[in-house]
């Protein structure tokens, strides 16, 4: 007997997983204990990706602890083949957005952080931190729906399928916002008209 | 074939999410068009760095309250505080008779004394399976010792179970404590890791059950009651697997008895 191997139709019985997933199912399916690694393993990430939305740690800190808190409350009704990973940052995108419109009154220039350019400490060249100083810059002038999909994208590794789940947008939608944000950031950083690249000043 | 790059193609060729074909035709007409190669470039050059720049926060050690280990913990330690509240009254009921059935019709779940049973059982297992250092007070060496000394204590003789094939090995065990008084507690661990519990419990006068999932925050229990006692497996597995598991431990206890 092999473990892991679980009678698929025990599996049904057990889970009320009568129906093909999709996005309006009313969710039967409940989640076993396993899938406690599984949101363990996706922290570092959520958090990573929080930081940079947020540009503040403690900021990122509350809304990762809020959205485990979510995840939590809905283990039960969680649908036991939908992705974490995605099913993660879908809570997480919707805490933020209810939390940037409450905040939308206040002003929200703040200081980017500049303690999380530690990567910048082992950078190979002065080019290099500086084209990072200018991404960074253009990141933070971007509208916030066009910097999530390009740091779910390009640093989270989700595929368009994924952010646009993510998002609760068409696909479509996310190609197009990353095709302005790629655009955006090429002129900020002086990319265009250079093949060669990283020819920052 | 199209003889310009599509927009969509161009990013899914920076993004790795064409089909191995279709990235390959990219990458020669690229050659074609330097246009598009250094809109390419750039757009590479700027994932490269967002990746490299953002890296190192993915790699910082979490804040401790970012845990949810121990957000779980604190959880069902702030819901069996409830539970224990109530567990007084529902046992009352219970042993009134009748009262029982009361219960179990407003009960859509399993069947009360089973939750109350299953409750104790994923606390206990939430803190000790949780320990790295000391999850077992006898360990694997010391088994019949233990079997003695929870038999004692629980007035009821019982062993930890054989997993046998399933690839749960016997870690040891321990006492613990519930509001019905003690309980035993063994603990098996597989290569990966993974920790499974057996909770037992002499709940004297229970109906003997079948065996019910029941999930606390999140946490599965397959807990049923036989001949006066309770039993509660408790693992990070699918449903399905734990149900197996459990049945084999069920088959176990009833050999010893």
């Amino acid at each position: 007997m092999t473990l892991g191997d679980g009678d698929p139709k025990l599996e049904r019985t057990l889970s009320g997983a009568t129906q093909p997933p999709g996005r309006d199912d009313p969710a039967p399916a409940r989640a076993g204990t396993d899938v406690l690694p599984r949101i363990e393993a996706c922290i570092p990430a959520l958090r990573r990706y929080a930081v940079a939305l947020l540009r503040s740690r403690d900021e990122a800190d509350d809304l990762v602890h809020d959205c485990l808190a979510r995840a939590l409350d809905k283990l039960h009704t969680r649908r036991e083949e939908a992705d974490v990973r995605a099913w993660l940052f879908t809570i997480m995108h919707n805490l933020f957005i209810s939390q940037t419109r409450r905040r939308r009154s206040r002003p929200t220039a703040e200081p980017l952080d500049d303690s999380h350019a530690n990567g910048a400490g082992l950078r190979a060249t002065q080019e290099d931190a500086l084209f990072w100083r200018d991404l960074q810059r253009g990141l933070a002038m971007l509208p916030d729906e066009q910097r999530s999909v390009i740091l779910l994208v390009s640093v989270e590794d989700l595929s368009y399928a994924e952010t646009a789940q993510v998002l609760g947008v068409p696909i479509g939608t996310v190609m197009s916002r990353l095709a302005r944000a790629r655009e955006k950031l090429r002129h900020y950083t002086g990319q265009s008209g250079c093949r060669t690249l990283r020819r920052v000043k | 074939m199209s003889d310009r790059i599509p927009e969509a193609d161009l990013h899914a060729y920076v993004d790795g999410q064409l089909p191995p074909e279709r990235a390959a035709e990219v990458l020669r007409l690229l050659e074609q068009y330097p246009e598009s190669a250094g809109q390419a470039a750039a757009y590479a050059a700027q994932r490269e760095a967002l990746r490299a720049g953002f890296a190192a926060i993915a790699a910082e050690p979490l804040p401790p309250r970012l845990n949810p280990q121990a957000m779980v913990a604190q959880r069902v330690a702030e819901r069996r505080m409830r539970w224990r509240a109530a567990a007084a009254v529902v046992l009352a009921f219970l042993a009134g008779g009748a009262g029982g059935w009361v219960l179990h019709g407003r009960l859509a779940g399993p069947p009360s004394e089973l939750t109350l049973l299953a409750e104790e059982a994923i606390a206990n297992h939430v803190v000790y399976a949780a320990d790295r250092r000391r999850p077992t007070e006898l360990g694997a060496e010391q088994r019949e010792d233990l079997a003695r000394w929870v038999s004692n204590r629980l007035k009821h003789t019982v062993a930890p179970p054989d997993m046998g094939p399933t690839g749960f090995h016997y870690m040891g065990g321990r006492l613990a404590a519930t509001p019905q008084g003690p309980a035993g507690l063994f603990m098996y661990q597989d290569e990966g890791g993974k920790r499974l519990s057996v909770f037992v419990l002499p709940m004297p006068g229970m109906a003997s059950t079948a065996e019910h999932m029941v999930n606390v925050e999140g946490m599965d229990g397959c807990a049923w009651i036989d001949k006066g006692v309770g039993y509660t497996v408790v693992a990070p597995v699918s449903p399905a697997e734990l149900h197996t598991l459990s049945e084999r431990v069920r088959q176990q206890f009833d050999s010893q008895t």
